[in-house]
């Protein structure tokens, strides 16, 4: 009898749907596997993942946005491909952004990110962040319902970016639209060209023109901080590299926080008892969103590739090889969660290790950020409904409700989400 | 060379290299302790890579800014010696320095 065929984790509308039934699957054939699709290994287990994660000197994160689909663009030779790999930066999408970088150059640009999110920076911007989102769900809790996702969540986490970097109201449309058109990144309906920078592109101009005029006038934004600060080492840092820095920390969050909103709201409307639960004692907010983040977090996957050969566990690594870190797997990883790992459960214990935002030095700086925009939006929620419903006309009855997801082998989200609230 | 020294919370003392301009949070992760969790990637936001470090070194180490001390000063183990390991900044005049992870909350 013949197996069957296994599916294409980057291209399988199937795994889309469901990635979390593939990882099940793939499962059994150990916490890292190699891929019968691609050359590359699939790391599901939860110890794994964090410990790959934890190894930048192992592992580079240059084909993070890139994906393992790809084969390398050159032979690795060799127990060591540090040298070729940097030779080969420019052949990777994104391979200018902080998100690909390893040793130094990340270290630097990293130490520019680790004041942007602190909590008494985001306490400064809580009174927008509340105003701004007060105003958007009193309108649509008025209109008796919304489209969450597309007429909520993206502009409200566009708004809250702009307004903490120091974006110009007037441009802040332009970039909403501009990234709404965009193709997500690894899509799995371009498998050519799953992820393209020229959304970035544009908003580059703008931001080189914003930081020149921060720097003859610095204001109390984070483009002013990083027009006027320093690497560790004293030295300034090159204004195209703050420009790409800048256009990033804009455009790469709005996607996932967006969709973590979406997602959370899923969990509360769907889970029996938890809306009630959660209208009753709002402390429980952050447990439900650290579950959902686990469950459901807004990012499958990252990539690494060994930069030597190397061990994982039992597993040797050579260099060159390609990993999917699965990070959505390692979340349901029943070894490190137990057998009801992918049951929803409040104030799950040891909950906040999950690795929903990654692990290690590029761990998503914009985690506090999204975990504060969704407890304000969702508090408001709570403020001014007695009711929030999914649209059974959209989404069909709870037991057989019916999404759509963004097309991405990279982020997990609901396309689209119906509500229908009931005000006071 | 200059190094610091880290111990666990099996009392395991372990040697690290510094490297001038990374965080002590980065030199403790990258060398494989794997006690210091360390689960914000070192923006001040968790307090999960707690650290005690040696007295005679607390004058070489940046001041606290308040996010550090709002963070720390909540923990259970807070101690005058206590740090957040993503906050300390290497320089050569930390070597020698002894450090240790701070327990679990």
């Amino acid at each position: 009898m013949t197996q069957p065929k296994e599916r294409d984790y980057f291209t399988d509308p199937t795994v889309l749907m469901d990635p979390y039934q593939y990882f099940e699957e793939m499962r059994p054939r150990g916490p890292i596997c190699q891929l019968e699709t691609h050359d590359c290994l699939l790391v599901s287990g939860f110890q794994e993942c964090v410990e790959i994660l934890r190894n930048p000197t192992d592992f580079s994160s240059l084909n993070s946005l890139a994906s393992s689909a790809f084969p390398l663009p050159f032979e690795p030779q060799g127990d060591d491909i540090n040298q070729a790999l940097e030779a080969n930066r420019d052949k990777y999408v994104g391979g200018d952004l902080v998100v690909t970088f390893d040793d130094l150059r990340h270290t630097n640009v990293r130490s520019l990110i680790s004041r942007m999110f602190t909590p008494s920076r985001l306490k400064a911007n809580e009174v927008f962040m509340q105003s701004y989102a007060d105003e958007m769900v009193r309108g649509v809790v008025e209109q008796g319902g919304c489209e969450l996702v597309n007429q909520i969540a993206t502009p409200y986490v566009t708004m809250v970016i702009a307004d903490l970097l120091g974006v110009p109201p007037a441009d802040r449309a332009l970039f909403e639209e501009h990234i709404a058109q965009g193709q997500t990144v690894g899509s799995i309906e371009n498998p050519d060209s799953p992820t393209d920078m020229s959304t970035l592109e544009f908003m580059g101009g703008f931001f080189y023109r914003y930081l020149e005029e921060r720097a003859a006038n610095p204001g109390s934004d984070l483009l002013s901080e990083l027009i006027t600060t320093q690497y560790p080492d004293g030295a300034t840092p090159d204004i195209l590299e703050l420009v790409k820095l800048a256009v990033f920390m804009f455009a790469a969050g709005q996607d996932t926080s967006a969709k973590l909103l979406g997602n959370a709201m899923r969990y509360i409307v769907d889970v029996p008892g938890l809306q009630q639960q959660l209208r009753e004692d709002r402390k429980l907010i952050p447990w439900m969103i650290e579950e959902v983040l686990r469950l459901e977090g807004s990012s499958k996957a990252t990539h690494r590739v060994a930069r030597r050969d190397t061990m994982v566990g039992e597993v040797k690594i050579p260099a060159g090889k390609q990993v999917i870190v699965a990070l959505a797997a390692a979340n349901r990883d029943p070894r490190r969660w137990g057998d009801d790992a992918s049951e929803f459960k409040l104030k799950r214990p040891g909950i906040r290790e999950h690795i929903a935002f990654g692990r290690g030095s590029h761990t998503c700086a914009g985690a506090p950020l999204a975990r504060a925009e969704v407890t304000t939006i969702l508090n408001c929620f709570f403020d001014h409904t007695s009711s929030i419903k999914i649209s059974t006309e959209k989404h069909g009855e709870p037991g057989a409700r019916q999404y759509q997801f963004e097309p991405s082998f990279i982020i997990r989200g609901l396309d689209n989400l119906y509500l229908q609230l009931e005000g006071h | 060379m200059a190094n610091v020294y880290v111990t666990d919370r099996q009392a395991h003392k372990q040697t690290i290299e510094i490297n001038s301009g990374n965080t002590l949070m980065q030199a403790i992760t990258d060398a494989g302790v794997a006690d210091l969790l360390a689960l914000c990637g070192g923006v001040c936001s968790c307090a999960t890579c707690h650290v005690y470090i040696e007295d005679a070194y607390l004058d070489k180490l940046p001041p606290k800014t308040e996010d550090e001390v709002a963070l720390l000063e909540v923990s259970e183990s807070y101690r005058e010696n206590s740090r957040l390991a993503c906050q300390v900044r290497l320089t050569a005049a930390m070597d020698g320095m002894q450090t240790q992870i701070a327990p679990e909350e």
